[in-house]
């Protein structure tokens, strides 16, 4: 389906995106850092580290195939690649065919899949481990994501988030139905999981046995660990984007210079108040153990499930 | 305020209790459970303080104060002070596991808006989807009575289950009669106090949860 959005403006989102993903991180860990009674880093540190790394060699594992190192450059693509699937500035649909939300959850699982490979190619114990939990998490929350996707598609008759966008565009909680709630509600449980943060994974370890992500991680090193920071930076973003884009889509309905500068700033609003919400989380709850976090994410796939019923009973 | 907006309040409440439901049976704690038990009871008390200005009735007011005060404030109060001056497990200790019965109360809720859609006549006098609600509210009590090894779980599960009655109740059209629900909501004060004393005096006299009590022979 085409609208009337011209392909600068996706470009625009898409760069705005990849732009503000790192801010959002440092956002959230000068949060927990005020939280926890301490300074903290500056807002900007996640660009200072991008940069520094951007600026190091690489060394590779000597296990490693030539695959490997096409890895970070295939995430960071992938994971930008559904950056341009979110409604950032204005809804509506793009002028070109260019993919719904379903797309969105393929491309994420993709860099998903991507990054899990790349830490099994370099042999290492620890990416080995984490990419065998990662990817017994990814089951647990991709197809719940879906599902509250779905819920929200079946009221409108759409999986193209720009018209979803539009079409819930004047809704406000005042005007949510009650499926809205509970899909609402899973959409917070999953939010931690799916940008990797605690309760189910803990983004700033890179010394416990339980990590998930980072472990993945380890056997990257210089430009390549810089792009794959930057795909996770980007990738929390663009969950946090789908989750506005789904439940809070105000604010984006005006075209035109004015209109856009609104939908920029209702965006960085939606998404401070997201990120503010992971760090409260994050700040509040203990890492879960990893036989535990079925039963978490089983809290989010009852929501989700019972929403669709709402929805259809 | 018009019908429809109070049925659209009724039933964005019933999703708001439904997902209270959900973090009761989900708990891995009993004061979590608690905590989510007082926001279900707080939910009814708005709920009913909404249909009160709806209808102009002041019974329901009335009732809705009352469960303000007793349901979301004294009696999660009591379990809370229960649980710190007994120094009981704090953990929940289901007998089933906790993603089974997650899985059942789901196929709870989905049955009961699915039986409910075929009782029309019915439910036409019942505000929005308060009917399905409050029956998936008072099995899913049932359900959290039923697994939960401990007592002070259990009074969790029996809390809901009368807050499901009670819901179903508001919602009929201008709400029971007042001297019907301050009934009710004196047997659970009454169950609750009965059973809180119980649980002190088993544990002060012998170490024991209810699971030990299926040993005891007369």
């Amino acid at each position: 389906m085409t609208g009337d959005k011209p392909l600068e403006i996706v470009l625009l989102e898409m760069f705005l995106l990849v732009l503000l993903g790192p801010l959002v991180t440092g956002f959230i860990q000068k949060l927990k850092a005020r939280f926890q009674s301490r300074r903290g880093a500056g807002v900007l540190q996640p660009y200072r580290d991008l940069v520094k790394l951007l600026n190091k060699g690489s060394v590779q594992a000597d296990t490693a195939s030539g695959f490997f190192r096409s890895i970070p450059v295939l995430v960071l693509a992938t994971t930008v690649a559904a950056g341009a699937l979110v409604p950032v500035v204005q809804a509506g649909p793009p002028a070109f065919p260019l993919g719904d939300a379903l797309m969105l959850l393929g491309l994420l699982s993709l860099a998903r899949f991507l990054t899990a490979v790349g830490a099994l190619d370099a042999g290492g114990a620890f990416g080995g481990m984490g990419a065998s939990r990662e990817m017994t998490i990814a089951p647990l929350v991709e197809p719940v994501l879906m599902m509250v996707v779905f819920s929200t598609a079946l009221a409108h008759g759409t999986t193209e988030l720009g018209i979803l966008a539009e079409q819930r565009g004047a809704s406000w909680i005042l005007t949510w139905r009650a499926a809205d709630f509970l899909g609402f509600a899973a959409m917070l449980v999953l939010l931690p999981a799916e940008t990797g943060r605690i309760p189910v994974d803990n983004p700033d370890t890179h010394l416990e046995l339980t990590m998930l992500h980072e472990g993945m991680l380890l056997e990257h090193s210089g430009p390549g660990l810089g792009c794959m920071m930057l795909a996770s930076h980007t990738r929390q973003i663009v969950t946090l984007g789908l989750a506005a884009a789904l439940f809070f889509p105000i604010g984006l309905e005006d075209a035109g210079v004015i209109g856009l500068l609104l939908g920029t700033l209702s965006f960085v609003a939606k998404i401070l108040v997201l990120a503010a919400y992971l760090a409260v989380i994050e700040s509040s709850y203990a890492k879960l153990r990893l036989f535990q976090v079925p039963q978490y994410l089983g809290i989010g796939f009852v929501c989700a499930l019972m929403s669709l019923a709402l929805r259809i009973l | 305020m018009s019908i429809e907006i109070v049925h659209r309040i009724i039933n964005d409440f019933g999703a708001l209790l439904l997902f209270t439901m959900i973090l009761i049976v989900a708990a891995n704690q009993i004061s979590g459970a608690i905590y989510a038990v007082a926001a279900q009871s707080l939910f009814i008390a708005i709920a009913g303080a909404v249909l009160a200005t709806a209808t102009g009735n002041v019974d329901l007011w009335i009732i809705a104060g009352i469960t303000l005060i007793v349901k979301a404030m004294v009696l999660p109060w009591l379990l809370l002070w229960v649980i710190r001056r007994m120094d009981v497990k704090r953990e929940v200790e289901p007998v089933i596991p906790t993603l089974t019965t997650l899985a059942l109360a789901m196929v709870v809720v989905v049955m009961s808006f699915h039986l409910s859609a075929s009782l029309d006549t019915v439910r036409q006098t019942i505000t929005g989807n308060a009917l399905p609600v409050g029956i998936a509210l008072t099995l899913n009590g049932v359900l959290v009575m039923a697994t939960r090894k401990t007592a002070l779980s259990q009074m969790v599960g029996l809390f809901s289950s009368e807050n499901g009655i009670f819901f179903t109740a508001m919602a009929v059209n201008k709400g029971m009669p007042l001297i019907i629900e301050i009934g009710v909501i004196l047997d659970v004060i009454l169950a609750v106090l009965v059973m809180t004393i119980m649980v002190l005096r088993v544990r002060s006299t012998v170490d024991a949860d209810i699971a030990d009590l299926h040993r005891l022979r007369g």
